[in-house]
């Protein structure tokens, strides 16, 4: 068939394909990895800075590395001296769990309706509520400002108010409804028979099985709103009248506002941490719930 | 479902989520159309001067701050999110491409780390990032012997400020649709990809005609969400900027759309501000409809589903 | 363009460390211009084989040729094949034209030129009309055959088909499998098909290459591999109904299935196992060989007669795979309730029983005696232990 030099030949002709293979994936990790860089260095750039001390961050040009021997953990407690950064922790993490907890019992709750009950105008409601997550938030911010200061909620503003002010009109999510309203169809309607002839009661039928049923959908709607309430900005400050009572976003604004001559950079960056890592902590242990959530909400839309 | 109707049932389970979004949601939409059409609303004395239908509206146009407002988040909507869109889509098929699931597990951690980082901390960094003399990357242009530039700090330029706000927009919203796209690109059958080798086809044109228009659902459903949020920036730019909105000495510079809306609520207590807020909104809520039609006309041709 | 397959062998290794043997040495030649099957139930190997053929995969060891050149570095892109998919895998968001076209677009034909050959494939297989269609509005059978027209749009040297008729319902396959030779007749294109059906096979190719855990059983015209099967899985595999096979004996010269005298051998004395096809029983007024019936079938043409016989020797069943499942030629009593009627027509040694075909005129009733000859030819013999003819 062939002859020893054709052999060779095609025997180069392997390696040939075989290098152009590993050059080629070789690109690929190139690629990947000089984007990964670009999305990872304002992080590097925020943790370098918080452990700088003030004259090594106003060098120019700047610093690159620092020693860990000498990072300057004192810029933590500097920072904590501007604004009551634990505080403002604090509040966040209450007013998450509150409105959370909120979202996921009213969902639960309307989603069972949704999914399981027949009723006049059911799928019309749905629609309208589907209709109303296109409209833009700041409509009802005004609205919704007007409201909580005709509860009270904003004149002499105590701290319960304010928490009041920042959860109620969150402690429902017409996106995270139409997600668990997904989840709990999904479940055969057998199910549903099977516990009826056994004798369970709808309320139950609902939280004896659906929920558990449900739960990686209700894990991941809790994450992400927790997540939401973290980063939330102008709202807390709309409705925060005082400043131990607001949280990490807008009190780390309002502690480095530069109106008042230079900003020290370390205390502002050891805040900004202070403010970022819980968060990411989060993030890294829960990874597969959260973005298998915005995954999903993908593939739906 | 051969059920039978359970009304009363059904609306006890609805009556907590309905009456919260009876206040928080419905009431509001209705309510915004009522406060646009008022006269200097004094909401503390509940007292309102007659009524007006373009009064609000012209308020709100004769801002001083609404040209700028309004050509900022046009320029940041239909440059941030084209951009973004596409390295976006990239960088997903590079990742895609990647054989080891681990390392590529450890790089999706990677590109979506900023969807979890708080925009005003990590904007906060990006501004002393781009700063004149102490920052990051004027130290890197240096070493190409370029001269500091003035991004953000006092006097410099609009276009330095919009160009920085740009890319810290862009770098923002990357991660959210990497997933998405990822999770796209992941969907498709290899089998597609094998027959194109069979017919020959080079890598190019397989990205081309097959990856593409296979993913053209997702890419709108990334392009309609992103535009609609785009059209929405305000944090972003008060994590940069502050609550001044613009390089120190230039204030207002960057503002949005959004922004004139939260304007007009910090001086709720004048006459006229929350009708004025109502109207921006309005404003805003008429842009994202229209432009939002116009997409889904556009997708029409161009999105393959199945 | 003759197909030359020469110690082709695949190995896989799963993440468990352990082995699989896919494809075991294959030494085939498949002349040009001709329409092999490459048949066998799930897991033989014979889809391994021909994705290797393709260029998808590559081999652990051994070679192929197409015709002098030894194309096994190359890859799928430069070896001028056409595949079809089991699914089709016909682009969605195309229509059929730009489908068929697509292959043409990247060996960059111009673009007249093409459409003029993608017009005339789709015309020779019959979906002409619908050019402008996307896949999802044509039915199962018209997918196919675009499928087809996308393979052969580029004049390939081979023609691949995996598993071409197991997704169309049974009315579609033998119509499709007709148009599938007429094709392959029509375009003289060396095609190589894979499939786990028997009957498919036997009724178009013009060899057949019988495959079992990697490894060649038998190569050769159906009908020859029908009539003279080398071992006892060849002459299970093919038949429909299935071989029937008994425990037997060779003592002196004579082949013994239990008191009965079934025929001459030359062979040694040994234990065997005999297998004699429906179609081999003869009634006949003297024999040793006597049962009783216990149940008729007649479809008009035949009667079947099926008869309990404590020799029947039991084996497992071929699964019949719709989908990919596991094979387990068992020889465990136990598991002769696996009931795995599957539509295709094959049916399943039933405990202790076989099949014999007679002619309808004999009348034969339940419970009458009926005394058997068999005739010779459609008898095969197999050593117990190998298998293998005697």
């Amino acid at each position: 068939m062939q002859n020893v030099e054709n052999v060779e030949e095609l025997y180069e002709d392997e390696q040939k394909i075989r290098f152009k293979r590993r050059m080629r994936l070789a690109l690929v990790y190139a690629v990947v990895i000089f984007f990964a860089i670009f999305i990872i260095i304002p992080f590097y750039w925020m943790v370098i800075t918080a452990f700088k001390t003030e004259t090594q961050v106003f060098m120019s040009p700047p610093m690159l590395w620092v020693n860990p021997v000498e990072w300057q953990w004192v810029n933590f407690s500097l920072a904590l001296e501007r604004a009551p950064f634990i505080r403002y922790l604090a509040n966040t993490v209450l007013v998450a769990i509150l409105s959370t907890a909120g979202t996921i019992i009213t969902t639960i709750l309307s989603g069972f309706a949704f999914a399981r009950l027949n009723f006049k105008g059911r799928d019309v409601l749905f629609m309208i509520l589907i209709a109303t997550m296109m409209i833009p938030g700041e409509i009802f911010v005004v609205t919704n400002f007007l409201t909580i200061t005709s509860f009270g909620w904003i004149e002499d503003q105590t701290f319960v108010e304010a928490v009041l002010a920042m959860t109620v009109p969150f402690m429902t999510s017409v996106f995270f409804l139409f997600f668990l309203r997904q989840a709990f169809k999904q479940i055969p309607d057998e199910l549903y028979y099977a516990a009826k002839v056994d004798g369970k009661t709808d309320w139950q039928y609902l939280w004896g099985i659906m929920v558990p049923v449900a739960l990686p959908t209700i894990t991941t709607i809790t994450i992400l709103n927790a997540m939401n309430t973290w980063n939330a900005y102008v709202w807390p400050r709309l409705i925060s009248q005082r400043e131990e009572f607001q949280l990490v976003s807008n009190g780390l604004r309002d502690a480095f506002d530069d109106t008042a001559g230079r900003i020290m950079y370390h205390e502002q960056m050891a805040a900004s941490i202070i403010v970022t890592v819980p968060l990411i902590i989060a993030f890294l242990i829960l990874k597969k719930y959260i973005m298998r959530g915005v995954s999903r909400s993908g593939i739906k839309g | 479902m051969l059920e039978q109707e359970r009304n009363i049932a059904a609306w006890f389970y609805l009556a907590p989520a309905l009456i919260l979004l009876a206040i928080f949601i419905f009431y509001p939409i209705f309510n915004s159309f009522v406060l646009v059409a008022l006269e200097d609303y004094n909401y503390l004395q509940q007292t309102y001067d007659g009524f007006t239908l373009t009064g609000n509206f012209r308020n709100v146009l004769n801002d001083p701050n609404f040209g700028q407002a309004m050509l900022n988040t046009m320029l940041i909507t239909f440059v941030s999110v084209p951009v973004s869109v596409i390295i976006a889509l990239l960088i997903s098929v590079w990742l895609n491409a990647i054989p080891i699931q681990k390392i590529q597990g450890f790089f999706q951690t990677v590109f979506f780390l900023p969807y979890v980082t708080n925009a005003i901390a990590i904007g906060m960094a990006f501004a002393f990032m781009f700063n004149r003399r102490y920052g990051l990357i004027n130290w890197f242009l240096g070493l190409f012997g370029i001269d500091p530039i003035n991004w953000i700090n006092m006097g410099a330029s609009y276009g330095n400020a919009m160009i920085t706000l740009l890319i810290y927009i862009t770098w923002l919203t990357l991660a959210f649709k990497i997933i998405v796209f990822l999770s796209g690109l992941q969907g498709i059958d290899k089998q597609y990809y094998e027959a194109a080798r069979v017919d020959s086809a080079s890598r190019a044109r397989i990205l081309r005609r097959i990856t593409v228009p296979l993913l053209s659902p997702m890419i709108m459903y990334i392009t309609v969400t992103s535009f609609i949020g785009a059209f929405k920036t305000y944090t972003e730019v008060i994590g940069m900027f502050g609550e001044r909105l613009g390089p120190p000495g230039d204030p207002n510079s960057m503002t949005t759309i959004v922004a004139l809306v939260y304007d007009a609520l910090d001086r709720s207590g004048v006459p006229g501000a929350m009708s004025e807020a109502a109207a921006a909104a309005l404003i805003l809520f008429a842009i994202t409809l229209v432009f939002t039609f116009v997409n889904m006309q556009v997708s029409k041709k161009r999105v393959h589903y199945g | 363009m003759e197909i030359t397959l020469q110690n082709l062998t695949k190995v896989f290794q799963s993440k468990k460390e352990d082995e699989v043997v896919a494809v075991d040495n294959l030494d085939i030649v498949i002349p040009s211009g001709k329409l092999y099957g490459l048949l066998g139930p799930s897991g033989c190997g014979k889809s391994t084989t021909l994705f290797m053929i393709s260029g998808l995969l590559k081999p652990t060891e051994g070679k192929i040729y197409f015709g002098e050149e030894d194309v096994t570095p190359v890859p799928p892109e430069d070896r001028g094949i056409g595949l079809v998919f089991q699914n089709y895998a016909l682009y969605p968001h195309m229509t059929v034209k730009q489908n068929i076209m697509f292959p043409l677009e990247n060996l960059k034909i111009d673009k007249k030129e093409g459409l003029k050959k993608a017009q005339e494939i789709a015309d020779l297989v019959g979906i002409g009309h619908l050019m402008d269609r996307k896949p999802a509005q044509l039915s199962g059978g018209q997918q196919q055959r675009c499928a087809i027209a996308r393979a052969l749009v580029k004049e390939p040297r081979v023609l691949l088909l995996d598993e071409p008729l197991s997704n169309l319902d049974a009315r579609l396959r033998l119509q499709t499998r007709e148009e599938i030779r007429r094709i392959q007749r029509e375009t003289g294109i060396t095609t190589v098909f894979v499939t786990h059906d028997q009957e498919e096979a036997m009724s178009i190719s013009d060899e057949i290459v019988v495959l079992d855990e990697g490894v060649t059983q038998q190569v050769g015209q159906p009908q020859d591999v029908y009539d003279k099967p080398n071992n006892l899985f060849v002459a299970k595999f093919l038949g429909t109904p299935p071989i029937n096979l008994f425990d037997g004996r060779i003592e002196n010269g004579k082949i013994m299935i239990g008191d009965a005298y079934i025929g001459k051998s030359e062979a040694e004395d040994q234990e065997v196992t005999v297998g004699i096809r429906p179609e081999g029983f003869k009634i006949v007024e003297r024999s040793s060989f006597q049962v009783e019936v216990e149940f008729v079938e007649t479809i008009g043409r035949d009667t079947t007669l099926i008869i309990n016989h404590p020799n029947v020797e039991v084996q497992g069943s071929f699964e019949d795979p719709e989908e990919e499942g596991d094979v387990t030629t068992v020889e465990d009593t136990e598991f002769e309730a696996l009931n795995l009627e599957m539509g295709s027509g094959k049916s399943i040694q039933d405990q202790k029983t076989f099949r014999a075909i007679v002619d309808a005129d004999y009348g034969v009733q339940p419970g009458d005696t009926v005394k058997f000859s068999v005739k010779p030819h459609k008898m095969h013999v197999f050593n117990k232990e190998t298998g293998e003819l005697v």
